[in-house]
């Protein structure tokens, strides 16, 4: 099958993805318990009101009318209208973002700079006291709760020993990079770095030790392939091996997951965002549900579910670009 | 890895300096940056506040919610000033005086500025009372739930505003509009990004008041900062910068809190009290509030038609256990329909004490022996909510002949049955919060007995007379007598269970010369 015959089933299958989402969002609401008025409406406002907001959203009209306007408005991208932040909810989900995607890639810088070299060292010591200490770091990692791990580091680092902020973003990594880019202003990029510090961490611990445990059984995989055999043969530097040619092999599944994992982090990172204060999709979520406010909620979950599919369908793009044997089978 | 080679000495001492290397950039980057809150010299020319809440508008005449107008109100200023006793003075108002006619005339200051430059005048004041009362002006206002005497205002001149209320009594009308008038310009509401009626923005433009501070940095939901507005017309501001931000969570709070990035967190939990307690240079500061839990029981249904069963279920809920075991102490039993300090309040009367005999007594009057009944309510809706509820259900329970169980359901469903009639059986028992933001019984007791609310859950003739002939009274001390005499009635009809106003609770910094009021407002200009 071609490359663009692949991609265009898989646009359809992402089409057909978001669809669901979009229906599962409407029926969850529908379903969901009480007026939706009431849960829009402050508890004291008057009937005028409440017909006024009922009128506006259209819930006076049969539940099939309003799930064809509800995907008509959805296929023009509007995503509705929240009356608890009188405003569309589209921007508010955009103004969210940037700092999601900073959390989600920091999370990930935090996770490679960290699980790669510690894969490396697990495989090639193999049953010594490194590889131990590289398994049972994976077991705790994925064994633990980001939430209370994010609070730890909060007691520990921010409020004990105080070497790092409790959370919050006080400015934005576009922001700092732009006043460094254009005056060399270094303060508030420092700013930023020590506030995603924690956070970063808190996320990607998981991350890590999942990375971890991939890096380490693809390298024995390959470390017990014939080309090693061959490489050690013809006299290469054992480092020249596992970093150039088995760690390279072992990157394919590696860099898949990492795909994978980043929608996950940016759809994971609610727990995350709320323990630290940062301003993202996530936290955003957690007081749309707090408040409940249904059209910002079902925005920001159909938002999540449409990065989703994209980072998918581009991961699995590029797969088959570097494999084409995926296309194939 | 037999045969290859095995340079571990390098790889470790690479690793080594790389970790060093690793470490000692963290706590560069950790370290070379002051925290941005706190001076060298520990002198305090700014705050930060950190709240549950955060704004989500820009807009100061949408929203009807606390941490909001915490906010708005350094930005716009109220009109007049409000005291801690919830009386109101000259401010922006210098005078006003009720025509006779069903409208009141306020005078304005003439030497008011917006943070444009441009002058404030008594248009801008009526523009404003329209916003908030008529969605064809501005946004569905959850503000015109407090203005519901309100007809219209309307300037006579450029310092003279006529707002009228009808037949509604000036008293009355003055609680409502004191309130509520955080100003904003004709002109320049104009000019801005709408949706909805209701401004929106993203940038400190979207935001001209006249108050002592003006917006300099605003980021949603993340942080506003604030600097002196250099020509306000009243006293110099105290603090050089002012910055409200938001983290949700009271243990987030208290964190941030402990570690001197903010000076004054609000809604500190009960269980985290202790932690504000034994640290070194803040503590907690609390006030009882206008907000009131109690349970609602609608008299249309069975077997809350009975003002006995009613008068039981009060007798059989320990209030006072309940304050001291859940809320740590931190609130005070309700004696009727609000709590204290609220225009009408009656001193006279007293807790229901828990008295499980009379309760039984009660209810073997009531015909109801053997009833059983449900509690609903919601759970993380208000403090403790769900413990509090079931604490109160148990104690129900203890009586020979009743039976009571809780079901805990999302605030929805609650909120839902409570919009529903008087004799709607479907939510007939619950527990609700009320915060009374206008200072006056009548906001406090017109929802729940009024049979054009939707929130009526008691229909009582006699009572609602009585509302309406509050509303009516011109003569501010005949309104409150009615309203005492009404709130006396109430209290023995027993349309609640009363449970407790609770206390608002706040981590501060030491250093700073603040006390929490009832209102739950926090003013700049009463801090040093």
């Amino acid at each position: 099958m071609p490359l663009g015959k692949f991609l265009i089933k898989r646009l359809l299958q992402g089409i057909f993805v978001i669809w669901g989402v979009v229906t599962l969002t409407f029926v969850f609401r529908a379903i969901s318990p009480g007026d939706p008025v009431n849960m829009i409406v402050d508890q004291r406002a008057s009937q005028a009101q409440r017909e006024q907001v009922r009128e506006n959203l259209g819930l006076n009209e049969p539940y099939y009318v309003q799930y064809y306007e509800y995907l008509q408005r959805m296929v023009t991208g509007d995503l509705g209208f929240s009356y608890r932040e009188g405003r569309d909810v589209l921007p508010i989900v955009l103004e969210r973002v940037p700092a999601t995607i900073e959390l989600a890639i920091a999370a990930t810088i935090v996770a490679l700079v960290i699980a790669i070299p510690l894969g490396v060292i697990s495989a090639t010591r193999r049953n010594e006291p490194a590889d131990y200490g590289a398994t049972l770091f994976s077991l705790v990692g994925i064994s633990t709760p980001n939430f209370w791990l994010g609070i730890m580091l909060i007691l520990v680092l921010a409020v004990e020993v105080g070497i790092f902020p409790t959370g919050r973003r006080p400015v934005a990594l576009h922001d700092a990079l732009w006043l460094f880019l254009t005056t060399f202003y270094v303060g508030d990029l420092l700013t930023w770095v020590k506030h995603i510090i924690l956070p970063a961490i808190a996320l990607g611990t998981y991350f890590t030790a999942l990375i971890t445990r991939l890096t380490r059984s693809g390298m024995l995989d390959e470390l017990g392939k014939p080309y090693v055999t061959a490489t050690e043969a013809k006299g290469l530097p054992g480092v020249l091996i596992r970093y150039k040619h088995v760690l390279r092999n072992t990157m394919i599944p590696i860099i898949t997951v990492l795909g994978l994992q980043l929608g996950t982090l940016i759809g994971g990172a609610v727990i995350t965002e709320t323990v630290f204060s940062w301003p993202g999709l996530g936290l955003k979520l957690i007081t749309s549900i707090r408040q409940l406010d249904w059209p910002l909620l079902q925005g920001i979950i159909i938002f999540i579910g449409i990065s989703f599919v994209v980072i998918n369908i581009v991961v699995d793009g590029l797969y088959a670009y570097l494999n084409p044997r995926v296309i194939e089978e | 890895m037999q045969g290859a080679d095995k340079p571990t000495l390098d790889r470790r001492t690479v690793l080594k300096l790389s970790g060093a290397a690793g470490v000692t950039s963290l706590g560069a980057i950790a370290g070379c940056l002051d925290d941005p809150t706190s001076d060298e010299d520990g002198e305090t020319d700014e705050i930060v506040i950190t709240q549950g809440q955060f704004i989500e508008t820009p807009d100061p005449n949408d929203h009807i919610t606390g941490p909001y107008f915490n906010i708005f109100d350094q930005i716009y200023e109220p009109l007049f000033n409000v005291t801690p006793d919830l009386d109101i003075e000259s401010r922006v108002v210098t005078d006003w005086e009720p025509t006779g006619d069903g409208s009141t005339e306020l005078t304005i200051r003439d030497d008011v500025q917006f943070h444009n430059g441009e002058d404030l005048v008594a248009s801008d004041v009526a523009f404003t009372f329209q916003r908030m009362i008529d969605d064809e002006v501005g946004p569905i206002s959850d503000q015109a739930a407090g203005l519901g005497a309100i007809e219209g205002a309307e300037a006579i001149d450029e310092t003279t505003v006529r707002v009228d209320y009808g037949d509604a009594a000036p008293s009355l009308a003055e609680y409502q509009f004191g309130n509520y008038g955080r100003v904003v310009k004709e002109d320049w509401v104009g000019e801005q990004e709408t949706q909805e009626g209701a401004i929106i923005g993203d940038s400190a433009d979207a935001f001209n008041g006249t108050g002592p501070y003006q917006v300099v940095e605003y980021e949603p939901g993340v942080e506003i900062v604030l600097e002196p507005f250099d020509d306000y017309w009243g006293d110099e501001a105290t603090f050089n910068t002012v910055t409200f931000n938001e983290d949700t969570e009271s243990s987030g709070r208290v964190s941030a809190l402990q570690a001197g990035e903010t000076d004054l967190v609000d809604n500190v939990l009960p269980d985290d009290v202790s932690t504000v307690d034994e640290a070194d240079g803040i503590e907690i500061r609390n006030e009882t509030s206008l907000r009131s839990i109690f349970l609602v029981m609608k008299n249309g249904v069975e077997p809350f038609d009975s003002q006995e069963f009613r008068q039981a279920m009060n007798y059989a809920v320990d209030n006072q256990g309940i304050i001291e075991s859940i809320l740590g102490g931190f609130g005070e039993p309700m004696t009727q329909m609000h709590s204290e300090g609220i225009f009408g309040y009656n001193p006279d009367l007293d807790p229901y004490e828990q008295d499980l005999d009379e309760a039984e007594s009660l209810v073997e009057e009531s015909g109801y022996a053997g009833a059983e009944i449900t509690l609903h309510a919601p759970e993380g809706r208000y403090l403790n909510d769900a413990s509090v509820a079931q604490t109160a259900a148990d104690h129900i329970d203890q009586l020979e002949n009743v039976d009571c169980e809780v079901n805990l359901r999302p605030f929805p469903e609650i909120s839902d049955g409570a919009s529903q009639p008087y004799d709607d059986d479907g939510i007939p028992f619950f527990l609700i919060g009320w915060g009374v933001i206008t200072g006056d019984a009548d906001y406090a007791i017109d929802p729940w007995i009024n049979p054009d609310h939707p929130l009526e859950t008691f229909r009582d003739e006699d009572a609602f007379a009585t509302l309406e002939e509050s509303k009516a009274e011109s003569d501010s001390d005949a309104r409150e007598e009615l309203l005492q005499e009404l709130n006396a009635d109430l209290r023995d009809k027993a349309p609640f269970v009363f449970l407790h106003s609770q206390d608002s609770i706040y981590g501060v910094n030491q250093d700073l010369d603040w006390e929490p009021r009832r209102d739950e407002t926090i003013y700049l200009w009463d801090m040093e």
